[in-house]
């Protein structure tokens, strides 16, 4: 068991060396030094920090009282399509996601006349507005996840206790969140450090560029290996290191028993209720209106005349790779976490943080080095003409692996805690194991099957290095329609896009809530 | 099941076509070979002149196709390469992997002043800022006019697109050494910087400025396209930077003859009526059959440096660009 999981990170490894060979190994690239003392250089390098810094911080801020409000209150109307509008988001399009801010808060946005005079979208406010906007989500479900786990014997104990409101607060709920908060925040703070095309189009100019800009520039434009490869060192070396740390600061999670089912939590207030309904409707209205603000441009756009049949084959293809890609990451990821798990239950706390950083090092690690250095490392060996679809799914595979790990974590060493010595004891083999696993698992299983497919299927990164034109995915044709100056059929594709995503998120919560009524 | 499986041989079948080895390779960018792009019927129209089979190999854009040959050098599989432009000719010829075409290519339009024994033109295109007429009734006449204005502008960032290099040559060529200063005025009432081309038209198109750097061409594709009449290219008095779009031999090409034959039909009349209409830019021959609006497209005097020029200076003025409009 533990040997296929260090396959699996020796794998996924080997993916990232490979390409950081195929780098080096092209024209004998050395580092170049000389960068490193470059003002621009260090410009870069702190705008990426703080705009990431930033950017975490306000989403794990904001979403603290709506992770709340979704807890107290499970009554909320339409909660389950509020998480599913959560899922949503996280993966959105830059293309949508761009066009619907700058429609509600452009110039000539719908809500900007309110904003005042002085208001401009472009800059660091609109950095921060997209960025939160794509990872408040994901910090609200990871939260609430949290929240859920308190035991309900820790709030009988705080009845009797009679504790208060801020006590309660104090030693009980942000004990639970605090584990996870640091991790978490690395999370998004890595995501946003990598973000690059937001970045550019919503930072108003050159005083807005992340390490992600200038290792495009000197891969693709300048073709200068030595300083892509000293740009990427840099990075990796960055995200990499405070992953790491706040991976091992919050690393001894805070885990409760297991209460899928909760039956007793204390009742807010009337006024605290009121809040809560409040913050939610808030966060819907937010989540919702720049998807809403894109129907105006829709609805110029000649339906009739539009070629619906040219979207089939690009939407069937994103769906085969994104369901291919999407089982392979979860498969990989089970994997990944089987030598974490052993370290974590022998106690080897160092060996742990190993398989933990090693397991999501393919988030870490900038996307465009390894897909870059992948190609030039293949190019010459093998026909990617015609082998290039095998590698859009396989990179796409190994580069939401972190995610599903991410996901899949902090159940299977919730379960690891209540049941390993059990499993052990009782001698259980293989099948016999997962068969007990499986019913605990199955809930986060499907959540992240599901975000897997979703990433997968928005991927245009891959696709643009190694895919090849009989194969257009969605993604990919609609930045074909937006390059040749059709942005109203990009819109239409785009929310096509958006509305299968949508399907496939409420597909799974019905699959999964059918299952659980079984 | 059934349907993966069917989309599984399916795309197995798809690979198998795609590899059987075609009489003339074409390396070219996406957009080119996209079903509304030239590529389609230029092939059809090639193919039945010729009687052989082409292949296009699409990678991402322009600069891909340099990039892949220098990964691949020799290897590489490519019998016409198609879809680089003038800036980056220098950098292609320096592989090492062009061969001249030796052709009689005819005469090109004069604009053009078009002298080179390996690269052929087939489109090219004015960089020019783009306005919403019903908007702006007296639109600037000049560069200087632009950067002096309190108008709001969005450009392409030239650290990552071909636009946003086409204009720090055109802010070069009409400030010379005062070009940080220009750019420093620029930047005051630039609304942002965009990372390509879309992201900065489809800002614009959305409302979010007054000017937006594009082609002089793009006011053809609405009113051909879209039927609508209001956006205009902005005619500088000081003239316009062009880009030039290539097509060349490859030195490994095994069918150099019918890579030529491909050359020389690309400045054909047939190939020269396709290309504007689907690729939206200018053609390189005079007399082409074209919709009445390519007519009426401003045709500015073209400035600006040689290949030569701009590319032993690219790197100095991109960091001369990079400090000046970051302030």
């Amino acid at each position: 068991m533990v040997a296929a999981g260090l396959l699996a990170l020796a794998f996924s490894l080997a993916v990232t060396v490979l390409a950081f060979c195929g780098l080096i190994g092209f024209d004998n690239a050395r580092l170049d030094t000389r960068l490193l003392s470059d003002g621009y250089f260090h410009s870069v390098v702190w705008f990426s920090i703080k705009q990431a810094g930033l950017s975490a911080l306000l989403a794990l801020i904001l979403a603290w009282p709506v992770a709340r409000a979704l807890y107290y209150s499970p009554g909320l109307w339409l909660r389950q399509s509020f998480l599913s509008l959560c899922v949503l988001s996280f993966v959105m399009p830059t293309l949508i996601l761009i066009t619907g801010l700058v429609a509600l808060l452009g110039r000539q946005g719908l809500i900007s006349p309110w904003l005042g005079p002085d208001w401009n979208l472009y800059g660091l406010p609109g950095i921060l507005i997209a960025h939160v906007y794509l990872n408040l989500p994901f910090a609200v479900r990871v939260q609430l996840l949290q929240l859920q786990h308190i035991p309900d014997s820790s709030w009988k104990l705080a009845a009797q206790l009679k504790l208060g409101a801020w006590q309660r607060l104090r030693l009980i709920e942000w004990p639970a969140l605090r584990a996870g908060m640091l991790p978490l925040f690395g999370f998004v703070f890595v995501l946003c450090f990598n973000s690059f095309a937001v970045v550019l189009a919503l930072g108003g100019g050159p005083r807005a560029t992340t390490l992600e800009v200038a290792i495009y520039q000197s891969l693709k434009y300048d073709f200068n290996i030595p300083e892509a490869l000293t740009l990427a060192w840099t990075q990796l070396l960055i995200a990499g290191s405070l992953f790491l740390l706040l991976n091992r600061l919050g690393g001894s999670q805070w885990l409760g028993v297991d209460s899928t089912r909760q039956h007793w939590k204390p009742r807010p207030g009337a006024a605290m209720q009121r809040l809560h309904r409040l913050v939610y409707a808030s966060t819907a209205l937010a989540l919702l209106l720049p998807l809403l603000a894109l129907v105006p441009g829709i609805l110029q756009v000649d339906l009739a005349r539009f070629d619906w049949r040219a979207i089939a084959g690009p939407a069937l293809t994103s769906l085969l790779i994104a369901a291919i890609a999407g089982t392979g990451a979860l498969l990989l990821a089970y994997a990944m976490l089987l030598p974490l798990r052993f370290a974590r239950t022998e106690g080897r706390t160092t060996l742990a943080l190993l398989f933990d950083w090693l397991s999501t090092q393919a988030l870490v690690a900038p996307a465009m080095v390894v897909s870059v250095g992948l190609y030039i490392l293949l190019l010459p060996q093998l026909d990617l003409d015609y082998w290039g679809m095998l590698f859009v799914v396989l990179l796409n595979m190994l580069l939401i692996v972190p995610y599903a790990v991410q996901q899949l974590r902090p159940r299977l060493l919730q379960f690891d805690r209540q049941y390993e010595r059990l499993v052990r004891s009782l001698k259980l083999g293989l099948r016999a194991r997962l068969r007990v696993e499986w019913p605990y698992m199955r809930r986060a299983c499907i959540t992240s099957f599901a975000l897997m497919l979703l990433l997968a299927m928005g991927d245009v990164a891959i696709f643009s290095i190694f895919g090849t034109s009989n194969w257009t995915t969605l993604p990919w044709l609609i930045y074909g329609y937006a390059g040749t100056y059709r942005m109203g059929e990009a819109s239409v594709a785009s929310l096509l896009l958006l509305l299968i995503c949508a399907l496939m998120v409420w597909l799974f919560q019905h699959f999964e809530k059918g299952q659980q009524d079984a | 099941m059934k349907t993966i499986i069917g989309l599984c041989s399916a795309l197995a079948l798809g690979i198998s076509q795609a590899s059987q080895a075609a009489d003339l390779r074409v390396y070219t960018y996406d957009s080119f070979v996209s079903e509304w792009g030239p590529g389609p019927q230029l092939e059809q129209a090639f193919e039945a002149r010729c009687g052989c089979d082409l292949e296009y190999v699409a990678v991402e854009d322009g600069v891909s196709i340099l990039n892949r040959l220098r990964i691949e050098g020799t290897n590489n599989k490519a019998d016409v390469i198609l879809g680089i432009d003038d800036g980056l000719m220098v950098d292609t010829r320096a592989t090492g992997l062009i061969e001249p075409h030796g052709l009689d290519i005819g005469p090109l339009r004069q604009e053009l002043a078009w002298q080179d024994d390996s690269f052929v033109p087939f489109d090219f295109g004015y960089f020019a800022f783009i306005y919403d007429s019903s908007k702006i009734s007296q639109p600037v006449r000049s560069l200087r006019a632009l950067i002096d204005s309190n108008a709001s502008v969005i450009y392409q960032d030239p650290r990552t697109s071909t636009p946003g290099q086409g204009l720090m040559m055109w802010v070069k060529s009409v400030y010379g050494d005062e070009a940080p200063a220009a750019w420093q005025a620029l930047a005051s009432h630039t609304v942002t910087v965009t990372k390509g081309w879309w992201e900065a038209y489809s800002l614009f198109l959305a409302g979010d400025a007054d000017y937006v750097l594009s082609y002089n061409s793009s006011p053809a594709y609405h009113l051909v396209a879209e039927n609508k009449t209001q956006y205009r290219a902005a005619l500088f008095s000081e003239g316009h930077v062009a880009q030039v779009e290539l097509a060349a031999i490859t030195r490994t090409s095994q069918n150099k003859a019918l890579g030529r034959e491909f050359l020389q039909f690309l400045v054909s009349p047939e190939a020269q009526a396709i290309i504007p209409v689907t690729n939206w830019m200018l053609p390189v021959i005079d007399n082409v059959e074209l919709p009445p609006v390519f007519g009426e497209l401003i045709s500015p005097r073209r400035i600006g440096f040689s290949a030569e020029e701009a590319g032993a200076s690219r790197q100095q003025w991109l960091r001369e660009w990079r400090s000046s409009a970051a302030q």
